[in-house]
């Protein structure tokens, strides 16, 4: 469980851009930080102060300290920081770089880790957790952030169970540091990772962000700016493209931080504003993998889905979904367990949670991406939305497969497209949808923001709920 | 360092759009697959120069297959 961090040449404590004083001078608003623990060689420091004006509580290691490795005080400090963010009700960022447990306390020092693994927890879900990682991270140090509801990593960060060199004399495997747990692995293989940043101070603006997006909810003001959305998509339906410019052209102009941005790419999950109130949005993107959900993309946006529920953040949900992936990878892979993890996790929500189909959705993915039946707050659709149980063609080729063979090969094309055309009315036209009660509005893309913001707020107006339950790092 | 691109799924080549020796950077379309009714571009991922393109238009690509590979500037 431990490792020993490169040591840089001896510098002061004082002076040492790794004292835990500095770092978390850096996170709060300036003159706010009242020290919660005496700044002494505990390896942890615990602060109370404000971000954006809420009050916070934050710790960090102090890697000054024997690579900040943990030992009884230091993790009796963060279970103290802990304690008083439970009793206050507020969020609770973590700065890490610590080598692990003290290797020199033995199994002491083990016990310090669990019990702050069990403070974690038990806050899991009740207070917004971030954790910031701008060193090594490994072992307890590791698995510390890993039961936080975001992580962020800095250009130094590493995290790791154990360090290249413990690896080498199990494993033999020769891998330094960055290979093992670096920005690449973990941003964009392992998902341990929601945001990686070029900088330490970008990292650190990040944390603040979030902070605010969490503790700042705000309220749907009551004039929101429209934009026309449409011409986001493409004229043809079958064409790819990326649906950030939509979601940025959901969100209030620059509001929006993207959570896992290069893990599971084809969902996209990003907090940000709309009408000023914090908002979580899941969309699909067409650009990777078709827009298709599969098991990663699946549990990825679960995880979203419940900590947004968890701190009482309103979901708006895009869809533009051809379906879950099909194919021997994917179902070895678990898409029908972790695909269930997207179907519980929205279908146990509490907060409102609005859904807008941009231009398709089918199928068993349409259920998933929280349709009316899930129990949506309220659906919407854009007029040449398609909402079906598959493409028309692609049904009709099951539906009339002995008339179709009987058809010459010659005009087989053209009588395909009349049955589609003839089946997509009575089957995946948007007015059907609406006579059967799964949309509840066609909405122009030019009066989306409003719509979507008009929803949220009414489900808003006799107060806020939020889930009762735990953000398990699905 | 080489750079190997590879298909994220089961799926027919309908468009081939780069060529060898192309200099490409990371949003760069290289190829564009078919399924799921789907056209899905298989974009670069790194700046560089392609020094194979591994597949031809119509041939069906599985998941993990090299599409491409590119010499990374």
């Amino acid at each position: 469980m431990t490792t020993a961090p490169a040591k840089p040449a001896k510098l002061p404590r004082e002076l040492d851009p790794r004292n835990p004083f500095t770092r978390l001078t850096n996170l709060l608003d300036p003159g706010s930080l009242e020290l919660i623990t005496p700044d002494d060689l505990s390896g942890m420091l615990a602060v109370r102060g404000t971000i954006a004006g809420a009050p916070v509580v934050a710790f960090c290691s102090d890697a000054t300290v024997m690579g900040g490795a943990m030992g009884d005080e230091g993790c009796e400090v963060v279970c103290t920081a802990y304690e008083v963010a439970r009793r206050e009700e507020l969020p609770i960022i973590g700065l890490w770089h610590s080598g692990g447990a003290r290797l020199a306390e033995g199994v002491l020092s083990l016990h310090a880790v669990g019990k702050i693994f069990y403070a974690m927890t038990q806050a899991s879900g009740k207070i917004p957790q971030i954790s910031v990682v701008l060193g090594p991270a490994a072992g307890g140090a590791a698995y510390g952030p890993a039961l936080t509801d975001v992580v962020i990593l800095g250009p130094e960060g590493r995290i790791f169970v154990t360090g290249p060199d413990v690896v080498r004399s199990v494993t033999g495997e020769d891998v330094d540091m960055l290979r093992l747990g670096g920005p690449e692995p973990h941003g964009r293989r392992s998902g341990v990772v929601h945001i990686t940043t070029d900088s330490e101070a970008a990292a650190i603006e990040q944390a603040r962000r979030l902070a605010d997006l969490f503790a700042n909810q705000g309220e749907v003001s009551g004039d929101v700016s429209d934009s026309d959305l449409s011409g986001l998509l493409p004229e043809s339906a079958k064409r790819a493209y990326d649906v950030h410019p939509l979601v940025g052209g959901v969100l209030d102009e620059g509001s929006g931080v993207e959570l896992h941005q290069r893990w599971a790419p084809n969902i996209v999950t990003t907090l940000g504003r709309l009408g000023g109130r914090t908002v979580g949005v899941i969309a699909n993107n067409p650009l990777r993998l078709g827009g298709c959900l599969d098991a990663l993309s699946a549990e990825k946006a679960s995880r979203f889905v419940r900590m947004c529920d968890a701190f009482g953040v309103p979901m708006v949900v895009l869809v533009d979904v051809p379906g879950y992936l099909p194919g021997v990878g994917q179902e070895w892979d678990g898409v029908v367990r972790r695909g269930a993890k997207l179907l519980h996790a929205f279908a146990e929500s509490v907060v409102p949670r609005v859904t807008l189909v941009t231009r398709k959705t089918y199928g068993g993915a349409y259920i998933a991406m929280n349709a009316r039946s899930l129990g949506a707050t309220r659906v919407f659709a854009w007029p040449r939305a398609e909402v079906a149980v598959m493409g028309a063609v692609a049904a009709i080729r099951i539906l009339h497969r002995r008339k179709l063979a009987e058809v010459a090969p010659e005009l087989r094309t053209q009588v395909e497209a009349e049955l589609a055309a003839e089946h997509e009315t009575i089957a995946g036209g948007i007015e059907r949808a609406r006579e059967i009660g799964v949309v509840d509005e066609v909405v122009e893309p030019a009066k989306t923001r409003s719509a979507l913001a008009a929803a949220i707020a009414t489900a808003e107006q006799h107060g806020r709920v939020r889930g009762r339950h735990g953000n398990i790092p699905l | 360092m080489s750079h190997t691109v590879v298909a994220e799924l089961v799926a027919n080549v309908q468009k081939v759009t780069a060529k060898a020796g192309d200099t490409v950077g990371p949003e760069d379309t290289l190829v564009i697959l078919e399924s799921m009714k789907m056209e899905i571009p298989v974009l670069a991922e790194v700046a560089g120069t392609i020094t194979e393109l591994k597949v031809v238009e119509g041939e069906v690509v599985r998941d993990g297959d090299p599409i491409a590979v590119i010499e990374e500037n």
